[in-house]
């Protein structure tokens, strides 16, 4: 079964995870996908399934990871902002 | 969700009226100790440890986070729980305080934030430890 606590602490990774990408597109999905995924799957009472959606949600995270790391290693970093992130 | 409300709610029970220690001091050296109740400032302006600008700061992302209306009253003392927050929100809250301070908190830190007033108190931690 697993705890209130590895779930927030789940959500915790991948918003910190989410983060880290220079790309202001992918931040911004990471970081709604996550809360969108969280607080849709928040009210399971079944616990198979909520194994079920703890394990999508670590799969998840490695997939974040892995990918940040591509990134940072290979792609591009942005040469000039994002207009969104332009502070007015 | 509800066995930690109860913890935390009996965790932040303070007592309306303080009792504290009234130091005399007589002509010679003794010092005597008297008991008096002193009734709690409504205003949290002594008793936070954190520093003003950082609460009213914390305060501010607080409120965007949460979309509350000008006219919510969130000071010091507020949980994010009595301001309709669940986990989630919390979580988020944090995330935001993080961003806007330009920090890193800790895991088990972060999840046991639960008024204004921790966050800001470990906010300045933070931030004194940084400097």
């Amino acid at each position: 079964m697993v705890a209130k606590c590895q779930v927030i602490s789940l959500c915790r990774s991948l918003l910190r995870a989410g983060r880290k990408y220079p790309d202001y597109n992918i931040r911004e999905y990471t970081k709604r996908r996550t809360l969108d995924g969280f607080r849709m799957n928040g009210n399971l009472t079944d616990p198979s399934k909520v194994i079920e959606a703890y394990a999508q949600g670590k799969q998840q995270l490695e997939v974040v990871e892995r990918v940040l790391k591509v990134y940072l290693a290979y792609a591009y970093p942005p040469k000039t902002n994002h207009i969104m992130e332009l502070k007015v | 969700m509800a066995s930690m409300a109860a913890a935390s709610t009996s965790l932040q029970a303070r007592p309306r009226q303080v009792v504290t220690a009234v130091k005399c001091f007589s002509q010679g050296s003794r010092s005597n100790l008297s008991f008096t109740l002193r009734p709690l400032p409504t205003r949290l302006s002594v008793s936070c440890a954190a520093k003003p600008e950082t609460v009213d700061k914390v305060c501010e992302v607080v409120k965007k986070q949460l979309s509350l209306k000008e006219g919510d009253q969130v000071t010091a003392a507020t949980k994010f729980a009595e301001l309709g927050a669940d986990s989630l929100d919390t979580v988020e809250i944090v995330m935001g305080l993080e961003e806007a301070f330009d920090i890193e908190m800790e895991e088990d830190k972060a999840q046991a934030i639960e008024t204004v007033e921790e966050a800001a108190e470990l906010i300045e931690e933070i931030l004194k430890a940084k400097a």
